[in-house]
């Protein structure tokens, strides 16, 4: 099968002065502009966040689970927040505050969107580099700043922000409301400004690539799924982003000016001396969750996207409803930008604005349901490859169904009354935004490891790793649901102050159990991943014979990602098992027999299912 | 003239608040402890274990009175004075702040600390009366077994842990090794896709039993499964379960057929998948009929939303919950019917709630440390709150509201069971309703609650007749200027 085709196109030329430069190893390992470097920096900067994420969830996990027993080993690990083995309610606090930061924006917006769209917008449209490879190594390295600086405020006095991760003031505006408000607070927002650097500029770049770098026959109608996501993902960040940069300025300002954006009748012995007066702590929760609920989506779709291609792939079908594909990621996206409000539905809104908050979450169900049809109808009568990244393909999809239909529940303004910040939410968020875009991310790196490291990852660790997590994840969230019915609040270091919610001890220790079998299981994660960065056995070029360009090219990285010149598109990505090939893909390189313009159709294929072409064998158990 | 009596009056209501804590000297007893600690001091403490602050067990011998006098009414002045034992206490506690209680008199710290030694002395006496009696040891076998029985479980769970580790580490071993050896003699020992396929099959069958044991099982726990103890609790809970059955179905059907398909058309290598990429008539059926079940959901919860957040009814009894770190109080509106106005520029140690000494409604309010509610009347709860935000959750009465200083927030509603009738009901004679803050607002968030009784109408009228309210008046209303003034002069005299 020809993988190339050879092209005299001036506008190619430039392709031969890649790859000679010389590289230092901090040209080539640090300070690197190239986008596969940048990826993986950006991955593995994300896999050690969310090892430190998931091990506070574990502390504050076995504080839940016992919350009358001492753990003496916590005093050698957090000092004197850990004295005598008992865990400080108020690092609890810090304890959740700093997971549900990290989870939410370093693994999952920076690990997740910075990883795979650094490695696949260039090698999947066809392109030699980022448009600006300059901007995108500055972006990594805004991120690790402030992945530093968040991590710093673990050391300070009075311990890092304690107000929740979405630091709602005046709990975060007053310095004495509690220890964590102090010191770490204003970390914690430098952080985050750092990190909204971070990410503006990655999304520039992720954007003006996609529409402007596509190889010739790359149409937008051709482009992956993949690349459909993460362009829809840095717009969206592109537009909320600056607005938590401006709730942000306006904390600093009320923090250490003296202002009272959000802050109303505080007397001044509570705010550092000033009489605060003529603010509105709801403000800040406007703003907020202008960025916040977009940012789910920017940590889900790309998780969808990464779906979309590997079930697709590994179906051995093309994917159901390709265009349907993308006009419900544009309407989530769109939506998105319309339904903060249903996070504010008791906050003492008027009551007509919950009810529009309320229509337009309720219509992001329909958009989301046409996507889960249509992964379901990709899977039917296809040919499954269960490899281990199709394995956490599956299992977003999973999640994604019992996460998102409890948003229904949630996004109901009259439901949310009683729902609201219980664990009923912590279940909920976990599910369809924390497992499932988690799950999203490893099908991602169990997919695309060998493009990554040149080395295949070890299956029998990736299916042990898998069975583990999603069992353990389900034991972990689910039964959380019911406590959240009776009425348990979320951030509570222990439930023991209320007599009616004794009956779920034995629940909350089962459910610390399970969350330290699935954080055992990442370990086995951990020893997959970097053993085989240097025992896994060689990958060969393509796979999981895939049909989108990053196949294309040479198994060791160059600069400038094609040796010769880049190839040119002639078919959609999703060409599996189609009538009358030979095999069951077709790379988007390869040009049909007669087509000469990669801007023409390829001849198109009848796939009504009463005269299928194709004899379909029953499968008979194997 | 105006001023002077504005000022006179602000003048009583001051002096009343003053009185109010300081009516008459409490003897030291620790029945009168008993009530003040469980007001003041639960939130943070307890006596036998450290919550937010340390344990209270034996204080009065490890400290001086006069100190404790001093630390409770003002830690910071005392740790700032450079007092040595202060300042070790401070540092031992992280340097946590603890809240200023001023308007404590020395009279009710003592019976504070007296109740205080009453309890650090009980459970000794306790545990010394058994051993007197014959069935002591016995007694003393089944504590100390049950101990040993709990230490053992939790070591227990440990140990399963550590196993379930090292078997992991076992099966892949054993499962690389013969990988190899099948790589080795040319042939796959592991059929990994079809053992999968089995597994997904065999996890969708398990996870859809499980969770269906589990809303039946674990469902039984939640408040659903209790009547709800507000009129528009019986339409909020329809309205959650119907959500609950349509996502339910939607729920069994698609993650069924999720494991069945993965199950079903896992890799043949005599097969081929089925070229299929688009039906538009399949995915105009699949927009249109999810849109329509939402359309229902939506119509309905707007009905239920506005039914519950219209709820303005014009006699409803107006009582405001106040939220601070980390307690509530309720106020009561007088035989005035009328609360009197609140400002924060007045919040002190005194008068901790900012109510308005210049409004003469003011005078006959009353503020309680719980919540009584009559059944069957409505009443509009208006909130406010003194620092950061709090929320006020009653799961019983589905009633969720945040309190959000300087921004006044209401909920209206009917309770619609009393406390007596709630405990026959969830059979529990200990049963109370509670106000639980549900919004993080510090360290001891997760113990600021305030006891709700919901009580017959009579029980209600009885009981708010008991309570002090912040100006004692005996003359008509009519006579209200000169009786300000008869009562300053009184004051004054004093």
């Amino acid at each position: 099968m020809s993988t190339h085709t050879a092209h005299t196109d001036g506008a190619h030329h430039d392709a031969h002065d890649h790859g000679h430069h010389h590289e230092t190893f901090i040209s080539k390992y640090i300070f690197s502009m190239d986008h596969k470097m940048i990826a993986k920096q950006f991955l593995i900067t994300g896999i050690i966040m969310g090892v430190i994420g998931m091990s506070m969830s574990l502390i504050f996990r076995l504080q839940l689970a016992y919350p009358d027993m001492k753990f003496p080993f916590l005093e050698s690990i957090i000092g004197q927040w850990g004295k005598d083995g008992k865990l400080d309610p108020n690092f609890y606090l810090a304890l959740i505050t700093i997971h549900g930061t990290i989870m939410v924006f370093y693994v999952l917006t920076a690990g997740l969107s910075g990883t795979f769209s650094n490695l696949l917008i260039p090698l999947q449209v066809g392109a030699r580099d980022m448009a600006s490879p300059f901007m995108n190594m500055l972006s990594y390295w805004f991120f690790f700043l402030s992945s530093v600086v968040l991590l710093s405020s673990l050391f300070v006095d009075g311990g890092p922000a304690s107000a929740g991760w979405t630091v709602y003031p005046p709990l975060s505006a007053l310095p004495k409301a509690i220890p964590g408000s102090g010191t770490g607070m204003t970390l914690w927002l430098v952080a985050i400004i750092l990190f909204i650097a971070s990410s503006l500029l990655g999304g520039i770049n992720y954007i003006t690539t996609v529409l402007n770098m596509r190889t010739k026959g790359m149409k937008m109608t051709r482009l992956p799924l993949t690349i459909w996501a993460f362009l829809i993902t840095a717009v969206l960040g592109l537009l909320s982003f600056p607005v938590l940069l401006g709730a942000g300025l306006l904390l600093i300002f009320d923090r250490s000016f003296g202002t009272s954006f959000y802050l109303n009748e505080i007397v001044a012995e509570l705010a550092g001396g000033i009489e605060r007066v003529g603010g509105s702590p709801v403000l800040y929760q406007h703003l907020f969750w202008f960025l916040g609920h977009p940012e789910v989506y920017i940590i889900l779709l790309p998780a969808l996207g990464i779906t979309s291609e590997v079930i697709a792939t590994n179906s051995r079908k093309p994917i159901f409803g390709y265009r349907a594909m993308i006009g419900s990621i544009l309407a989530i996206a769109f939506l998105s930008f319309i339904v903060w409000g249903h996070h504010m539905f008791v906050t003492g809104m008027n009551p007509f604005l919950g009810s529009v908050f309320m229509l337009g979450t309720l219509i992001i169900a329909v958009p989301s349901a046409v996507k889960t049809f249509n992964y379901m109808a990709t899977l039917w009568k296809g040919n499954l490859q269960l490899t281990p990244a199709m394995m956490f393909a599956i299992g977003l999809v999973s999640f994604f169904i019992s996460g998102g239909l409890t948003g229904i529940y949630l996004g109901n303004a009259a439901l949310d009354i009683n729902l609201h910040d219980t664990y009923f939410v912590v279940a909920h968020f976990h599910l369809v935004m924390g497992s499932a875009a988690i799950f999203g991310m490893m099908s991602g790196i169990y997919h695309w490891y060998p493009k990554m490291f040149g080395r295949m990852m070890n299956n029998t660790l990736g299916y042990l790793h898998f069975w583990l997590t999603l069992i353990s994840a389900y034991c972990v969230f689910f039964p959380m649901h019911f406590m959240g019915l009776a009425g348990v609040p979320r951030r509570y270091y222990a439930n023991t102050a209320y007599d009616q919610f004794d009956v779920f001890i034995d629940m909350n220790q089962f459910v610390t159990i399970a969350a330290i079998i699935g954080g055992a299981a990442q370990i086995l994660f951990l020893v997959n991943f970097f053993g085989s960065i240097y025992r896994g056995k060689r990958a060969p070029q393509n796979p999981w014979n895939s049909n989108t360009l990053e196949w294309t090219t040479p198994v060791e990285h160059l600069h400038g990602n094609w040796p010769g010149d880049i190839p040119y598109v002639y078919r959609w990505p999703y060409d599996y098992s189609k009538p009358g090939a030979e095999l069951d893909f077709i790379p988007q390189n390869v040009p049909d027999a007669d087509q000469n313009d990669p801007l023409d159709e390829p001849k198109p294929v009848h796939f009504d299912l009463k005269n299928t072409t194709m004899p379909l064998v029953e499968t008979k158990e194997a | 003239m105006k001023i002077v009596t504005s000022v006179l009056k602000s003048l009583v209501l001051v002096t009343a608040l003053f009185s109010l804590s300081l009516t008459a000297a409490f003897a030291q007893s620790a029945e009168e402890g008993e009530k003040l600690y469980n007001a003041n001091c639960t939130s943070c403490h307890a006596i036998n274990e450290k919550v937010v602050g340390p344990a209270l067990k034996n204080v009065h011998t490890k400290r001086k009175e006069a100190w404790l006098i001093k630390w409770i009414k003002n830690s910071q002045a005392l740790v700032k004075s450079g007092d040595a034992e202060a300042v070790a206490v401070y540092k031992e506690n992280n340097e946590s702040v603890m809240t200023s209680f001023e308007n404590l008199s020395d009279n009710e710290i003592k019976s504070i600390i007296a109740y205080i030694k009453k309890e650090s002395e009980a459970p000794a006496q306790a545990s010394v009366a058994p051993a007197a009696t014959a069935s002591s040891d016995a007694a003393a076998t089944t504590t100390a077994s049950s101990e040993v029985s709990d230490s053992l479980k939790t070591s227990i769970n440990w140990l399963i842990i550590i196993i379930l580790v090292l078997l992991v580490m076992v099966i892949v071993l054993v499962l690389d090794i013969l990988a190899k050896v099948g790589e080795i003699q040319g042939e796959k020992i592991i059929n990994w896709n079809g053992i999968n396929a089995k597994l997904l099959l065999a996890f969708g069958i398990v996870g859809i039993v499980a969770s269906a044991w589990e809303i039946w099982e674990h469902g039984k726990l939640t408040v659903f499964n209790q009547t709800p103890a507000s009129a528009h609790g019986a339409e909020y809970d329809s309205m959650f379960m119907i959500t609950l059955i349509i996502t339910g179905i939607v729920f069994f059907i698609t993650q069924g057929l999720l494991f069945w398909y993965a199950y079903k058309y896992k890799h043949n290598a005599k097969r081929r998948a089925l070229f299929y990429p688009d039906n538009h008539k399949i995915e105009l059926v699949w927009t249109v009929i999810p849109a329509i079940v939402l359309t229902i959901l939506v119509v309905r919860g707007l009905k239920t939303w506005t039914e519950i957040t219209g709820d303005k009814n014009p006699e409803a009894k107006v009582i405001e919950v106040y939220g601070y770190q980390f307690a509530w109080n309720a106020r009561y509106a007088g035989e005035d019917n009328q609360l009197g106005k609140h400002d924060f520029r007045q919040i002190g140690v005194i008068n901790a709630l900012g109510v308005d000494t210049n409004d003469v409604k003011a005078q006959d309010d009353i503020i309680t440390n719980e919540l009584h509610l009559a059944v069957g009347e409505p009443v509009m709860l208006k909130f406010r709150a003194k620092d950061v935000i709090h929320s006020a959750y009653l799961p019983h009465f589905r009633v969720q509201m945040n309190v959000v200083p300087g921004l006044p927030t209401q909920f209206g509603f009917t309770p619609s069971l009393t406390t007596a009738e709630m405990r026959q009901k969830l059979n529990d004679p200990k049963f109370d309703y509670a106000i639980l803050c549900n919004k993080i607002c510090g360290s001891a968030h997760y113990r600021m609650k305030m006891k709700v009784v919901v009580h017959t109408k009579e029980e209600f009228k009885k009981w708010l007749a008991q309570q002090p309210k912040l100006v004692n008046k005996t003359a008509p209303a009519a006579q209200a200027t000169a009786q300000v003034e008869t009562t300053s002069e009184t004051k004054a005299a004093n």
